[in-house]
Formats: C-alpha cells, structure tokens, sequence
C-alpha cells in the first residue's frame, strides 16, 4: 500500500519535469532533477523497488494522453529493472537486448 | 684546318714514330714553350715553383712549401721525361683537356682544379701511384653520388634555414620548389655527366670515371623514382594549395544563475566540473528556428570542451530533447561535449543513448567522484 503511495508521488513528479513548459521550469534543471530522482530510486531498498516498479504501471491507467506514457515508462526511462537486475549478468543482457530491439 | 696546321701536325706524328719522343714546342717566333703547373689561385696568374698551387700532373697542393719543392720539381721532371716518353697519354690529354697547357701529364684528371676530397698522392707522384682502379672507381661512384645528395640536402635545408619565421606551410613551399626543380632538371646534369665521362674517358683516373659515372646513377636516380618524387611533390603541393583554417571568434559563454540545491551527491559532483563556478553554470545560446536566442546550460568548460557532467544517465524524453539541444549548440559554436560520469556503467549507457541518437559532437568520460 505504501508503495502505491510512493510511486504516486513520483509520477506526479516525473510528470511535472516532463511536461512542463520551457516557460515555467528550465530544461537544463528539469533533466537535472530527473537525474537526481534516478539516484534516489537507484538506491531504494530493491524489494521496495520492486513494488514501486511493479506499481507505475497500474498508476499510470489514472492519467492520461502524454502523461499516461511518461509514467508507464517511468522504470524504462530511469533504468530501474537494470537497478533490480544489478547482480544478474544474464538479465542484464537480456535487459539490455530489450532496450535495443525497442528502439 | 689549314694546310700549316695540318702538315705540322703530321710533321710531328711522323717525328713521334720516328723518334718516340714528341717534338719541342715552340712559339712563331721559334722561342720553346714550356708548361708551368703553378698557379696562383686567387687570381690564376703563373708563379714561381713552389709558390701558389701546383695544377699539373702530380695533382699536389704544394702552397708555398719548402720541403715539397724538390719533390714536385721530381714530379715535374718525371712527368715531362714521360710525357716525351708516352705515346697514349700525350694524345689523350690534347684531346681532353682544353684549358691546360700542352705539356701536363698523362694521367691528368679532366677536372681542371684537384677536388679536395681526393687523397693525397705519394710522394713519388705518378710513376709511384699503383692505385687499385677498381676502388678508384668505385670510390668515384660514391662522391658523385654524394654530389648529387648533396645538392638537394643544401637546397632543403636553405630552403628551410633562410628565414627562421618561416612557417610550416612556407616549409612545404620550399621543399616543393627544391624537389620540382630537381625533376624539371633532371635531364641536364645526366646529359652534361655523360658528355664530360665521354670527353675525360680516354685520360681520366678510374676515380674520375667513377664520380662521372656516381653522378650519373644519381641524377637517373630521381629520375626513375618517379612514383615517390612525384607523390611528395604532389603532397606538398596541396599543402601549398591548402588554405589555412578559418579563424572563428571565440565562443560566447555566458553564465547564468543557478540556485538549484541538493544534499545528494550529484550536487557537489557537478559543481566540481572544471572551469565551473559557484552558483552559476557556463551557457550557450542556442538559435531558434525563428531567430530567437534559448540558453544551453552546462556545469563546466575547458578549452573546446564545453562539459556536462551527469550523476545518472536517463532515457526519458526531456533527457533526448536535451541531447539534441547541447548537439546542436555545440555545433552552432563549433564545440565539443563532453559528458563525464561518475562509473563506467553511466558511461556505457550514455554512450549507446548517444549512439541511438546519432550524436557524434558529445564525447563521454568517466571521471571518478
């Protein structure tokens, strides 16, 4: 439960410093603070992690259009199964092949 | 040829064959004529025995000295009897030799001064001198050769010593000239070596026949080689073609405020960026599609490296459009990025984003916290 609070708190903030408007929050300090929050979840406990990453998905069906995707990618854009998956060489290459045959 | 000449002539072919020793030479007036090998080499006049430098046969530079008069006055002696003596030297010489008196030596060089290189004689001049003609020779080849190196050396090396302001591209001018002047006069020295090797041959020592034959070789040399001369005179003439680089005004870099604060490690990590300042962040403008001027913040600058240093790398869509700004900033103000990460597993996964994105004017590096 805890964890769906958390993960709505940062989506809420990825949101922010992803969709605001060059007029109101600099770009430059946008990435920044996105940088700053992947260190924040790099570090998280990885069972928590994991519950926060599980829970972005099921958060971002309570948004819509452009901020819908922003959450929904939220653990792909911060490389937070690569976090998860530290340890695991396998599962990183597999990881790894994903990412590539994504784009 | 006149009747005179050419009875007295035979006059005196007929007095050798009959004699075996020529005829005295003597002046219209009936006076004898007699040949003086010393001469003064400052202005060429004759002197006196002993005085000034010795031209003839013997080849010895006696200046002035004493001990050596006697054993030139030999020489001298010992090359008169043989030249009245010797049926093929007195011949050959006449045929050869154009500025020196009728009465030199047999083995006398076709060259009218002796070159300094060559080594000195025993003292028992020619009738002592059983050089080996093949080391002559081959000794020959190899000053001729160094002749002709040494020609192109002194025109590179006045090429490149005469001015000391002279630039790289002044360099490349003057080593261009030497070379193409070598090719362009490639034919004339041959053809004079050999004309000269023809005429000297039938009196000329092996040595001088080797160095005719060394400078031949030489000048043959550079003009078989024409697969490298040519390359390097083509390639020095682009860089005589080359125009020099365009200077460009430096890069404005502004710095703009920065109050973003943070307990995290990022923090102190940027603000450690080299040429960064406390508080404010060096900027690049960057030119709208309509004209309008948007600033590019980094944390750092040194030299052409404009420096952005990132704690984590993320993929998210503000990280790309940042990647396409600072690429085209950069490139408005012919810079470099670099991106220094704290590990090498931030800078593997910037360096696939910025492959992904086909950004080649931001570099990465790894530069430890």
């Amino acid at each position: 439960m805890i964890a769906m609070q958390v993960a709505d708190i940062i989506a809420e903030y990825v949101v922010f410093l992803t969709l605001t408007d060059e007029d109101e929050l600099n770009l430059d300090t946008a990435v920044k603070m996105t940088e700053s929050l992947a260190d924040h979840l790099e570090e998280m406990d990885k069972g928590f992690l994991r519950e926060l990453v599980d829970a972005f998905p099921v958060i971002a069906e309570e948004y819509s259009g452009e901020a819908k995707e922003v959450v929904r990618n939220i653990a792909y854009s911060f490389y937070l199964e690569e976090a998860l998956a530290a340890d695991d060489p396998v599962r990183l290459a597999e990881l790894a092949a994903l990412r590539d045959a994504r784009d | 040829m006149n009747g005179t000449s050419r009875g007295s002539k035979s006059s005196a072919f007929s007095w050798w064959l009959r004699t075996g020793r020529l005829p005295l030479a003597v002046n219209p007036d009936g006076l004898e004529l007699k040949f003086n090998p010393w001469h003064d080499p400052a202005d060429g006049r004759f002197t006196f025995v002993g005085a000034g430098r010795h031209y003839g046969a013997s080849q010895a530079d006696a200046a002035g000295g004493a001990s050596s008069r006697t054993s030139d006055r030999t020489v001298a002696a010992t090359a008169l009897a043989d030249r009245g003596k010797s049926r093929t030297g007195t011949r050959s010489h006449r045929k050869t030799s154009r500025a020196g008196p009728p009465a030199s030596g047999a083995h006398r060089s076709a060259r009218p001064v002796a070159p300094p290189m060559q080594p000195e004689r025993g003292e028992g001049g020619l009738s002592g001198d059983h050089r080996n003609p093949v080391t002559e020779f081959v000794g020959g080849v190899g000053e001729g050769l160094y002749e002709v190196g040494k020609g192109t050396v002194a025109g590179l090396h006045a090429a490149l010593t005469t001015n000391l302001a002279t630039t790289v591209r002044g360099a490349g001018r003057g080593i261009a000239g030497v070379i193409d002047a070598a090719i362009a006069a490639e034919d004339t020295p041959a053809r004079i070596q050999v004309s000269r090797a023809a005429s000297a041959v039938a009196s000329a020592s092996a040595r001088d026949i080797g160095r005719a034959t060394g400078t031949i070789a030489g000048n043959i040399a550079l003009a078989a080689a024409p697969g490298a001369t040519l390359s390097k005179a083509a390639a020095l003439r682009r860089l005589r073609m080359a125009r020099p680089r365009p200077t460009y005004e430096p890069p404005q870099i502004d710095r703009v405020r920065e109050t973003t604060r943070s307990k995290r490690s990022w923090k102190p990590y940027n603000d450690a960026a080299p040429g960064a300042r406390a508080g404010q962040a060096p900027t690049l403008m960057r030119t709208m599609a309509d004209g309008s001027k948007r600033p590019v913040k980094f944390d750092g600058i040194q030299g052409d490296y404009v420096i952005d240093r990132k704690w984590k790398v993320v993929d998210g869509p503000r990280a790309r459009a940042q990647i396409l700004r600072q690429s085209q900033v950069l490139a408005e103000h012919r810079l470099i990025g670099l991106w220094e990460v704290p590990t090498s597993v931030q800078k593997a996964k910037a360096l696939k984003l910025l492959k992904k994105m086909s950004i080649t004017n931001i570099h990465v590096k790894v530069v430890k916290p």
